[in-house]
């Protein structure tokens, strides 16, 4: 179940949320992102985690599924014309892993 | 003593709003055949305060002090918020609140058990109330909204029958606490089944979803409490179906009764299963 590993004192929860939230931050991100990351007392797994854009990893962390597709968005692109967008794409390749491609394959895609 | 004028719930999805023409035709027209009916029946059952009963996407809150429910007091309801523009692609509204009704139901029923808030800043909506206002153009209706926000994803939240309770205090506090005559309409807004952020985030459960409606339609509330429990829910799509919990609060507002289908759709590239119902009062 996807909400099984959720933990609300994760606090890659509330960075995600500041991101949503805050366009200036979500410039500085995208600008200097470790400079982000040390305003936050995040553990080194979730730094490693966010560095390596290991969504899977998040996940096992404790990141709630639903800011987890959020944070694929801020970092692939927030505009979305489609089902089957960049940050979609991103978020399940990293948490099928391998099984990625015969996932997809099995969805006829 | 103010009345229920109207009760229906609808799915909300970006999808419907930032990629509705990627559906087949035949598709498109379901969907816009429900959405048009909630705007008529808006309409034509003189609905003159509209209660919007939708998940709050952890959009207001932090993940670890969520409220079960949000009443949204200020003056004006405006959105979309900012962050969803580009995914929603919906044109800005700015709506008529209803805080003086909204703050004499809050009062009533803050001891209801559940975490509520009432919050008189503008609160942050995203499809929740964005993808209802626009494909049933509510800004025409000159319909006062008041939006009902929900926890329905994060643990842990009020299960079926907590909020199906709910549902019954809310309609009890409606007729009791509001003006005399004042036709309040209910929409719950969300599902069905989906999985954001999950490894089936591209799977929608058809099966579970036609089962959900056909147990709405027959009526037998105490069927589908017992039945189409929170963990149900979650084995269809963890972290999304749950926003089905919404209509469990206008069903325990309106009581046992069938309700008719507007129909469904399953189109993949929304990401969601998409529904409509209307209780017939």
């Amino acid at each position: 179940m996807a909400l099984d590993r959720f933990n609300p004192l994760l606090r890659t929860n509330d960075l995600v949320q500041d991101l949503k939230w805050d366009a200036q931050l979500r410039r500085r991100f995208a600008e200097s992102q470790e400079q982000v990351l040390a305003e936050y007392p995040l553990t080194d797994e979730e730094r490693t985690a966010l560095r390596a854009r290991d969504f899977l990893a998040l996940h096992n962390l404790g990141v709630h599924p639903y800011l987890l597709s959020q944070l694929a968005r801020l970092i692939h692109g927030t505009g979305e014309k489609t089902g089957s967008s960049d940050a979609t794409t991103a978020l399940l390749r990293s948490l099928l892993g391998d099984e990625y491609d015969g996932y997809m394959a099995s969805r006829g895609v | 003593m103010a009345v229920i004028s109207l009760a229906m719930a609808a799915s909300h999805a970006p999808g419907l709003t930032g990629w509705f023409d990627k559906a087949p035709e035949a598709d498109r027209r379901i969907v816009r055949a429900a959405y048009d009916a909630i705007h008529d029946e808006i309409v034509a059952s003189g609905t003159q305060l509209l209660i919007i009963v939708g998940n709050d996407h952890v959009a207001n809150a932090r993940v670890g002090d969520l409220p079960d429910f949000t009443f949204a007091l200020s003056d004006r309801i405006q959105g979309p918020d900012e962050w969803f523009k580009p995914w929603l692609r919906v044109a800005d509204y700015d709506l008529p609140g209803a805080p003086e009704a909204g703050t004499r139901l809050f009062e009533a029923l803050r001891d209801s058990g559940l975490d509520l808030r009432g919050r008189t800043d503008g609160l942050r909506y995203d499809d929740n109330v964005s993808v209802p206002v626009t494909m049933s153009r509510i800004a025409d209706t000159g319909v006062a909204v008041l939006p009902l926000l929900q926890n329905c994803t994060v643990p842990p939240l009020p299960d079926e029958k907590a909020c199906y309770r709910f549902g019954e205090q809310l309609a009890e506090a409606i007729r009791t606490e509001l003006p005399a005559d004042l036709r309040v309409g209910l929409l719950g807004s969300g599902g069905l089944s989906h999985e954001p952020g999950g490894r089936r985030y591209l799977e929608i459960d058809e099966k579970f979803d036609r089962w959900w409606m056909d147990l709405l339609v027959e009526g037998d509330h105490e069927r589908i409490l017992a039945e189409a429990t929170f963990d149900r829910m979650e084995q269809a799509g963890s972290g999304g179906t749950a926003e089905l919990l919404s209509w469990s609060v206008v069903m325990g507002a309106v009581g046992p009764r069938p309700c008719t289908s507007l129909g469904y759709v399953a189109f993949d590239e929304w990401r969601c299963g998409v529904g409509a119902v209307r209780w017939q009062l």
